[in-house]
């Protein structure tokens, strides 16, 4: 069967974090079911549709920003109470709105992820994880990297208590009481939580997660240890997963996975037999999906998938066909309603205009005298900026909640801006002079209508580090613009990992000094990505990361007065010594730097990248070749003649091209490494071999793997 | 929602612009285009295809109602038409950098095969003006020419740089076709035959050309704009980063208007309102558009609208139907008008808050640094700008100069200036490190032509650990002769050239015309006429003196002879002069120019002797293969080796030959490009008819071969004396 879903918006609330819309449970089967949905502006609005209006259930005071909105209720009963977690409080309300619940947590952060089962409560700030049963103190976890997310296995469903923390660092840590039973490695930051179903599955073990890089899976959370049962990986590149949930709109009587991604992607997965699930359907809107829930809104007897949007429209993906194959007549009252609706907001609109015009009046007039101030409307930016792991580039990712203007892109080191195909702002690359004012990129995107996102690409070379910045105007009056900061950090292109492969010839390089283990932990939080800003507990840690680009491993151990950091790159080892020597000298601390050069190491680097290169230079190649071929082709007819790998690379040529697109400069930034590597060989035994870089290059043109690895030895 | 009522897909590519509709044998359409290699294609789906067995036609290997032609070079232009009224089919016209083919795809013969030595850029087929047999109009090396259907060049003219783009509009309403013309120089000009009656200065090389209907046509830019003129007035445009590949008027929504369609480089198509440039239907294909054209492919009275992309794939469009209602994308019109409606009101709530915001910001306590960080500041605060001219220093060249200030202590984060075709881009920024910061700024611009442009500025104003800027925008006119500096007449010796003529006009007019196109210092007071001022370029430091007399005979010395022209022509359109007659002398230039035209000859006798030479080449290969040949065959390998080793020898020079006659084109066509500009510098020095008869009466000398009259013509501006 085909999935076919309508598009209607419903209405408009303030801009939304992520989970915090809701479908209130319906009285019958298939009845029309309320939404709530609290906002920035910390407003819960409680609402259905009649006729093809909204009326409002109830609505509360504005006050601080909604994080999350959860439901519950006695277990085992329509869960119809509404939580909300803003700042360090939690509130409920019945579905009437009348609020029965205050409780004032006094977590010193504020509250990011809740979950709610019976009367226990669970709650994560930044770091800080609780447990709450009747609003008492139960268990208490401090977790080394922010927590994203929480959850707790169904406790009708399993003997026992298991709350589960999504966590930045890759890891979901899975708890029993104040302590973690176990670590569960996943393939990315994991965002999001949810119960496989909506209750876990057959076991009620099954967990499904999200990551910030588009990865979905399930995990089966068992008392001993993790099952991974399967794992979408995000071939299309698409955005990050902000919400789950389950509901069966294919109407198969298997409830489907609904997903809602940050580039305003919304997708159905259906399972098959085999459990795996397979995408239905998806559709795009043109802002982050920050709620999604299956439930019937519009209309009683169609299902339809209702989220919410990063600017708080409340939209629903209807089954109802648009079309009604019904009398004249009825087509008539519909168009009547939709003008009916079209004229309200009309004469609203003119009503706001016309207070907007006397306000900006008075704005005018204010300019005129000395004394008084004109402040800056605050307008929220939803940013992201992470590293990809498949080409080694990081991508930016700004959302406001009104159309934006322009952005202008200033950077103080030198980048790669590459074009994103989903935008279609202008791009227009600015001269800059880098001398006098540390611009080494300057650059302005011109939005077109209706823009509220918008992605760019960003290229950095290992070793250069400094600052990005986005100065983003929307377009409202009056005119403003905010500055963002995305900080490119010296080994920009590693990511934390958790494993790593200890055979490897390693080059070590170690610290010592009269340094504090706070200040140790600065220095590798300004030279690496993924670490937690806060310095972990304990005396002593440890963190592996891994090159995304070239696949080398790099440990840092460091503790009061001691740092440890071990590559098999040498190039790494190089950028560490010298980022840390200079923050030192900064700081007026005096630093022991040793280090340890493994000779084999180099050749093992150049024997991981030797792959790689061998391929882009062939796929060039190969590239290079196919228009040619292709003109043979239209001359002689066919392609018999041909040896087969010409042959096969014309029936791949379309895949070779999209390969080739894929990855621009790919084989420069190979050719860089290895010129890096060669440099850096020898600038550790104290000789400078810049001027036999040409040479290095001439061979390179010509590459061969021996060749390489001989002159390297050789020089 | 409208969908394609036909797909192909052919396998073979297409190059982009180089696709056209034709009824070759006078009933069945047939697609043509070209594709790699230096060959047409003709697609036929129609008829099972009538085998050719002639040289230049030959049966597609890859699919059956597809035909390809040898042109072996590369096709830079292509279309189809009515060449000839009388044959009572189409023609087909294929343009390469040296030669134009008329073609009849029917009965396989040439109609004509032309050499064209300024190359064919763009071509367009239809009747011009008064000329009353369609012309096959090519667009090359700043010229244009026009053949008949025996390949007669009825129509010659020159234009002020290469062309790009082409097309016949009734511009100016009078029932008879002008022809449009964009260029390299990023001008649209409009020739009512050979005289120029509009132009309009765009912001980008102008790629595409086609009428709508009446008076309005459409036009792309290499940049990635697109939008529509009505005469000289532009009704829309927008611009996308992706590039405009072609255009075409339809009437997609049978409202009975034509849309612009416009096929883009990313493989979308669109429709838009030829009124508002609202898009009204857009599709996207796998791969870059190739062509948009029209006709009745599948031969049942219904003209489709048939979109070609690069790899081949063709979709068909029929236009919407009545019961649609204009509503041709799946969306409903409601939905969108809501959605829009309830944006705009989110926005002016938001605004409103805004407001409330400040307000109450405002009884707040007074200014203080945790203020500054949220972007809070003075409400008197003022921008200042103000333009004016550098000298320059050492390290500096000599650039006008634009100094924005704000009136209290807050500092100005970054400025960012919109303009067109003044920077590499459509934007500059100016962003002080951290260290720099201050509450004014100087930005040097130097525009590289001598155009007025309106910089649209966006200061970001604040404090020093602002996270949020006030922007402020606004708009300042840069002057088109801003790059020239006011300097004591003295001060250099007078430039050699000058141009004179005579204006009625009274002096103090002269100088509010020198206030609005030069960046004069404040203090400047010019007496009354008569009187002379002299300026400096910054540029290359060349003197500009401009002196009035009292009668009214103005004087221009300077030795840059696009300059003069530039002077003229804005004070023509300031004083709004309708014809204007100007003496003109440029010894430097016109000696060059005499260099030029000798070089020409001497390109023009080399290239034949080249040519001389291939043939003889060719000849000798022809006995030497027989001869070679022959010694096989009798076994005498001996002779045979020597024959082809001589036959390698010759190869060699025939290549070496082949680079030379390369090198001798474009040289050759550098000289040529020269001379036309030439032409069409001697033009932009006068106005109105004396323009004209000035380009008339070069061309004329260029033709009969007359260098001293050409010079003649140039310099007092008529043939007879």
């Amino acid at each position: 069967m085909d999935l076919n879903l309508n598009r209607t918006d419903y209405l408009q609330v303030g801009v939304t974090s992520h989970k915090t819309m809701k479908l209130l449970p319906a009285s019958r089967h298939r009845a029309t079911q309320k939404v709530v949905i609290g906002d920035h502006d910390g407003v819960v609005l409680c609402f259905g549709m009649k006729k093809g209006e909204a009326v409002t259930v109830f609505k509360t005071l504005p006050g601080q920003k909604i994080a999350r909105l959860e439901l519950g209720g006695v277990l085992n009963t329509p869960q119809e109470k509404i939580f909300i977690a803003a700042g360090s409080e939690i509130r409920g309300f019945t579905k009437r709105g009348k609020q029965f619940l205050s409780f004032e947590t006094n977590l010193t952060e504020s509250i990011k992820a809740m979950h709610i089962s019976g009367s226990d409560l669970f709650l994560s700030a930044s770091y800080i994880y609780n447990h709450y049963c009747d609003c008492k103190d139960q268990h208490y976890y401090l977790s080394g990297d922010k927590i994203n997310d929480v959850i707790c296995l169904p406790v009708e469903r399993l003997p026992r208590m298991t709350p589960v923390l999504a966590c930045q660092d890759r890891v979901l840590r899975v708890l029993q009481g104040s302590d973690v039973m176990y670590e569960v490695e996943v393939p990315g930051p994991p965002t999001v939580l949810a119960l496989h179903n909506g209750n876990g599955g057959d076991s009620g073990e099954d967990l499904l997660f999200g990551t910030s890089d588009g990865k979905l899976g399930l995990i089966q959370i068992t008392t001993s240890k993790p099952i991974h049962k399967w794992e979408i990986r995000n071939e299309k590149t698409r955005g990050g997963i902000l919400c789950v949930d389950s509901y069966d709109i294919v109407g198969d009587g298997v409830k489907d996975l609904l997903v809602g991604r940050d580039d305003g992607m919304v997708e159905v997965y259906s399972f098959d037999n085999a459990n795996e699930p397979v995408l239905r359907f998806d559709q795009a809107l043109s802002e982050s999906v920050t709620s999604i829930q299956g439930g019937c809104v519009g209309k009683d007897g169609y299902d339809e998938i209702v989220v919410s949007t990063y600017s708080g429209w409340v939209t629903g993906l209807t089954t109802e066909p648009v079309h009604k194959e019904s009398g004249p007549g009825e087509e008539l009252k519909i168009n009547q309603e939709m003008q009916n609706k079209i004229s309200s907001l009309r004469s609203e609109l003119e009503h706001l205009q016309f207070k907007v015009l006397q306000e900006r009046e008075k704005y005018q007039q204010s300019s005129q005298s000395s004394k008084a101030k004109s402040a800056v409307p605050s307008f929220s930016v939803n940013d992201k900026f992470t590293l990809n792991k498949d080409d080694a580039s990081y991508s930016l990712i700004l959302e406001v909640q009104t159309a934006i203007d322009n952005v202008l892109i200033q950077s103080d080191v030198p980048i790669d801006l590459l074009d994103v195909d989903k935008n279609s702002a202008v791009v227009s690359f600015s001269s800059c002079d880098s001398e006098s004012n540390d611009n080494f990129l300057l650059a302005t995107y011109r939005c077109q209508a209706n823009t509220t996102r918008l992605e760019l690409k960003i290229r950095s070379i290992e070793g250069q580090y400094g600052t990005l910045q986005a100065y983003v105007t929307p377009r409202i009056q009056p005119k403003t613009c905010q500055v963002r900061q995305y900080l490119i950090k010296p080994l920009s292109l590693h990511q934390r990992t958790h494993f790593i492969d200890h055979d490897r010839p390693m080059n070590t390089l170690t610290l010592t000094g009269q340094f504090s283990f706070a200040e140790v932990h600065s220095w590798v939080v300004f030279c690496l990505p993924e670490v937690p800003e806060k310095p972990p507990a304990g005396e002593c840690v440890t963190f592996y990361f891994q090159n995304t680009f070239l696949d080398t491993q790099l440990e840092s151990t460091y503790r009061k007065g001691e740092g440890v950091f071990k590559s098999d790159n040498i190039s790494t080892i190089s950028i560490l010594k010298d980022v840390l020597s200079k923050e030192a000298t900064k700081r007026k601390i005096n630093l022991n730097i040793s280090y340890e050069i493994n000779e084999v190491s180099v050749k093992h680097t150049l024997k991981l990248i030797h792959p790689k290169l061998e391929y882009q230079l062939l796929l060039a190649k190969k590239v290079q070749l196919i228009d040619a071929l292709k003109e043979l082709q239209v001359h002689e007819g066919n392609t018999n003649f041909l040896i087969p790998e010409y042959r096969c690379i014309l029936e791949e040529a379309d895949h070779l091209q999209e390969e080739y697109k894929k990855q621009p400069a790919h084989l420069e930034r190979l050719y860089g490494m290895i010129t890096d590597l060669f440099i850096d060989k020898f600038k550790f035994k104290g000789t400078n071999v810049k001027t036999k870089v040409p040479l290095l290059l001439e061979i390179l043109d010509s590459y061969d793997q021996n060749a390489l690895i001989a002159f390297f030895d050789a020089t | 929602m409208l969908l394609p009522v036909f797909t192909l897909k052919l396998r073979h590519k297409i190059s982009p612009r180089m696709v056209a509709i034709g009824r070759y044998d006078g009933t069945h359409p047939c697609l043509a285009a070209a594709t790699q290699a230096g060959k047409v294609f003709i697609h036929n789906p129609h008829t099972r295809s009538q085998h050719f067995s002639a040289s230049r036609v030959f049966q597609s290997p890859l699919e059956s109602d597809v035909s390809l032609l040898n042109i072996n070079q590369a096709v830079s232009c292509l279309t189809a038409g009515v060449l000839n009224p009388e044959l009572g089919y189409d023609a087909l016209l294929v343009g390469t950098q040296t030669n134009l083919l008329a073609y009849d795809v029917y009965n396989n013969s040439d109609l004509f095969y032309r050499e064209v030595a300024d190359g064919a850029n763009a071509i367009v087929l239809g009747t011009l003006g008064d000329i009353s047999s369609p012309l096959a109009i090519i667009g090359g090396n700043c010229a244009l020419q026009g053949f008949d259907y025996e390949g007669n060049d009825l129509f010659w003219t020159v234009t002020g740089d290469n062309v790009h783009s082409l097309a016949l509009c009734d511009f100016d309403g009078d029932g008879k076709k002008e022809l449009l013309v964009g260029s390299e120089d990023f001008d649209i000009r409009v020739f009512k035959e050979d005289e120029i009656v509009a132009e309009m200065t765009e912001t980008e090389i102008i790629t595409s050309l086609c009428p709508m209907y009446g008076s309005r046509f459409g036009y792309a830019l290499s940049n990635g704009t697109v939008g529509v003129y009505d005469k000289t007035a532009r009704y829309w445009r927008i611009k996308s980063k992706n590039h405009a590949v072609s255009i075409h008027a339809f009437d997609l929504n049978s409202d009975g208007v034509c849309e612009l369609i416009t096929g883009w480089s990313n493989g979308k198509v669109d429709a838009r309102s030829d009124r508002t440039g609202e898009v009204i239907f857009k599709d996207n294909f796998s791969s870059a558009i190739a062509g948009v054209v029209e006709g009745d492919y599948r031969m049942d009275g219904h003209v489709q609208l048939i979109c070609c992309s690069v790899d081949g794939e063709i979709r068909g469009y029929l236009p919407g139907t009545a019961e649609m209602r204009g509503n041709l994308m799946d969306t409903s019109v409601e939905q969108d008008l809501i959605r829009e409606l309830s944006q705009k009101k989110q926005n002016l709530l938001l605004e409103l808050r805004n407001y409330e915001e400040n307000a109450k910001a405002e009884l707040s306590s007074p200014l203080n640094e945790a203020d500054g960080h949220g972007g809070i500041i003075p409400a008197n605060t003022k921008l200042h700008t103000a333009l004016s001219v550098n000298l320059g220093n050492e390290t500096q060249a000599a650039h006008a100069e634009l100094c924005i200030s704000t009136s209290n202590d807050t500092i100005i984060r970054a400025v960012l200036i919109f303009a067109e075709g003044i920077f590499l881009g459509e934007s500059h920024v100016v962003h002080p490190s951290i260290h720099n910061l201050s509450s004014s700024i100087h930005i040097p611009i130097t525009p590289p032509k001598d155009v007025p442009v309106d910089l649209h500025l966006k200061t970001f104003v604040g404090y020093r650990s602002s996270t949020q800027f006030h922007v402020f925008e606004l708009t300042r006119q840069l002057p088109r002769f801003s790059m020239y500096a006011l300097t004591s007449p003295d001060s250099g010796s007078e430039p050699l050239s000058y141009v004179n003529f005579t204006i009625a006009e009274r002096a103090q007019r002269v100088v509010i015309w020198l206030n609005q196109n030069f960046l004069l210092p404040e203090d400047t007071n010019i007496q009354n006429a008569p009187f002379q001022v002299c300026f400096t370029s910054l540029r290359n430091g060349g003197q500009l003196y401009i002196k009035i007399k009292l009668s009214g005979e103005i004087t221009v010395n300077t030795d840059d002879i696009d300059l003069a022209g530039d002077v003229i022509q804005s004070m023509a359109s300031f004083f709004a002069i309708e014809d204007l007659q100007v003496e003109a002398e440029f010894p430097v230039y016109f000696e060059e120019l005499r260099k030029v035209l000798v070089k020409v000859d001497e390109y023009h006798s080399v290239h034949q002797k080249l040519s001389a030479d291939m043939a003889d080449n060719s000849n000798l290969i022809r006995s030497l293969l027989v001869q070679a040949e022959d010694a096989r065959l009798m076994r005498d390998m001996k002779t045979m080796k020597n024959r082809y080793m001589e036959l390698y020898g010759l190869n060699k020079d025939l290549l070496n030959g082949y680079k030379i006659r390369c090198n001798n084109h474009t040289e050759l066509l550098g000289n040529l490009k020269a001379v036309n500009q030439a032409i069409q510098r001697a033009g932009r020095l006068r106005v109105g008819k004396p323009k004209n008869q000035v380009i008339t009466a070069c061309r004329d000398a260029i033709r009969s071969n007359n260098i001293n009259m050409l010079f003649r013509i140039m310099r007092v501006g008529t043939a007879s004396s």
